[in-house]
């Protein structure tokens, strides 16, 4: 299964470059967008839509960390909310850089992260309902040299400190309305793509894939990550706690290591 | 036909060389020359000439300081050298590895010099290669021609002496700081500093190292007993005191506020925006610069 995914990667890699060697440079290029749908959600239709927004820098200052917000205007409890959002920057080598899974006790979504970017490109999120309808938006980010490049430092003391979690919840918390939580794992989210000086090869990936966030033991929000997600992931998200209790997450690297955190929410 | 083609590279090469213009050069100091760079940001609008690029005429030869961002810019430099002096190229030594300063190097292979850079500099070539050589071909199109990584073949581990006859230059080498790559270069003889990237004269200074570092080897730099300095950007200065202390001020305020930032749990993009900002009118590309460094420093402070 991974086999095929990251098969599917390549492909698209080479879809790219073709994509771009018509013209001499720049600009996100709309021509990829076409291959990546067809990658990810072959024959469905996506619809834009207005109740979907992302915001970002036009010109990224660093293509190792593009901040973007991501908000929906639509409520987890209405019967046709948007559950699930793919964010996928059409231009990476490894193009989805996360999916969020959204639940009752997420509200309305509202979420920031930091996203990596090889070069300049459209940036979608995709929404898909329960019943697997698909909307999406797009904005377009210039930026350059986000994923290949710099493996640094010593491997023993990276891998001492990964995992080390900081959580934190915005003051007053007034319960049941939006709140926003933060929520930074340190990881080094190796890309694969990432030259070893010494084997003249590649570093092997090495990622946070999956954050599990709970309230009281009740589902808020699932991720995925992809190694398009900075290093040392970050996440400011809103969700409504109906109570005084403790949230709680628990991280899986691609390595089976697993690491958590709970933090207790008094008002 | 491969001998044909090489022989039309040959001609190519040469056409280029001969038709190099010199690059406008002023004289610091008795056998100093320095060219500086024009004011542009390293993205678009960049044309590869954007730093200091200086020689050092010595009784048994030369060392050149950083190359410009092409193999154009380099050389462009080797002409303005040998309007000066016909004396051999000794040494060329890379301050750091950012491409503006290192892109020129392929201009002096011909001269087989030794290559002179920080312990860490060959690594830190390798690793930004495939970026580099991708970005600058963007950014400058045919202009990049020639244009290769040309790694040191004699390194500074913590300091290194190099002899030019009637004067010696001591190159020192600094944990992270502007890079993890910087080096400084001491002339005896007119007592003439050459900072690297480590001193901005008037460009906003651009952090991609350690900001808690280069404010300590700011320090050091002070103690440092030269009459001058040429920063890896801006003009030479004599109160060159003063331009480090303006910029360690920058850097001070800057890594305060993104403290401050992170303390009251805002999200980067408003640092972005306002960390530093009583910094904005004494710095050029202040705009620009200032938000690439709280982008590159903001994360890594989040551990602090």
């Amino acid at each position: 299964m991974r086999q095929t995914k990251f098969m599917a990667c390549g492909l698209l890699a080479a879809g790219v470059l073709l994509a771009y060697s018509g013209g001499a440079w720049a600009e996100a290029s709309d021509k990829v967008w076409p291959l990546v749908k067809e990658a990810f959600f072959a024959g469905k239709t996506i619809e834009e839509s207005p109740l979907i927004r992302l915001e970002g820098p036009r010109r990224a200052e660093s293509g190792a960390q593009v901040p973007i917000t991501l908000t929906v205007d639509k409520s987890l409890s209405d019967a046709d909310a948007i559950k699930k959002i793919y964010i996928i920057v059409d231009a990476n080598p490894i193009p989805l850089a996360a999916t969020y899974y959204f639940t009752a006790a997420t509200g309305k979504p509202q979420l920031s992260t930091r996203i990596r970017m090889e070069t300049d490109s459209y940036i979608h999120a995709i929404g898909e309902t329960a019943d697997g309808k698909l909307y999406m938006t797009a904005i377009a980010i210039r930026a350059a040299g986000g994923c290949g490049g710099t493996v640094d430092g010593n491997d023993a003391e990276i891998r001492a400190v990964a995992g080390k979690i900081k959580m934190n919840v915005e003051s007053p918390v007034k319960f049941g309305d939006a709140t926003a939580a933060t929520f930074i794992i340190r990881h080094p989210m190796r890309t694969g793509l990432q030259r070893d000086l010494v084997s003249q090869g590649y570093v092997p990936a090495f990622y946070i894939q999956k954050a599990v966030f709970t309230y009281n033991n009740k589902p808020v929000m699932n991720v995925d990550f992809g190694v398009g997600t900075s290093e040392d992931p970050y996440l400011r998200f809103n969700f409504v706690p109906e109570g005084p209790g403790a949230l709680e997450v628990k991280a899986d690297d691609n390595e089976g290591k697993s690491f958590t955190k709970q933090l207790e929410v008094n008002g | 036909m491969i001998k044909t083609l090489i022989s039309l590279f040959a001609l190519i090469l040469f056409a280029g060389s001969a038709l190099a213009t010199p690059l406008a050069i002023e004289q610091a100091g008795p056998g100093i020359y320095v060219h500086h760079g024009v004011l542009e940001d390293l993205a678009e609008g960049y044309h590869g000439d954007i730093c200091n690029v200086s020689f050092i005429v010595g009784s048994k030869g030369i060392a050149v300081i950083d190359t410009g961002g092409s193999f154009n810019t380099g050389q462009q430099l080797h002409e303005a050298i040998r309007k000066i002096s016909p004396l051999p190229i000794l040494y060329v030594i890379n301050t750091h590895v950012h491409p503006d300063h290192i892109f020129g190097n392929a201009a002096f292979v011909q001269d087989k010099p030794a290559f002179v850079g920080h312990a860490r500099l060959a690594d830190a070539m390798e690793r930004h290669r495939e970026t580099y050589m991708r970005i600058n071909q963007t950014w400058l199109g045919d202009g990049f021609a020639g244009s290769e990584i040309i790694k040191p073949t004699q390194v500074v581990q913590d300091s290194l002496e190099l002899d030019l006859g009637d004067r010696k230059l001591q190159l020192t080498a600094y944990p992270a700081a502007h890079t993890n790559t910087d080096v400084t270069v001491l002339d005896s003889k007119t007592s003439t500093l050459w900072t690297g990237d480590l001193l901005f004269v008037e460009r906003t200074p651009s952090i991609d190292g350690d900001i808690k570092g280069w404010i300590d080897v700011i320090s050091k730099l002070k103690t440092v007993p030269a009459m001058q300095a040429v920063p890896g950007h801006g003009p030479v200065v004599k109160a060159w005191q003063t331009a480090l202390d303006n910029e360690q001020r920058y850097l001070s305020i800057l890594l305060n506020d993104i403290r401050a930032s992170i303390k009251k749990g805002e999200v980067m993009e408003s640092a972005m925006g306002t960390a530093a900002a009583s910094e904005k009118d004494k710095w050029a590309l202040f705009s620009i610069i200032n938000r690439r460094n709280v982008n590159t420093v903001y994360p890594a402070l989040e551990w602090e």
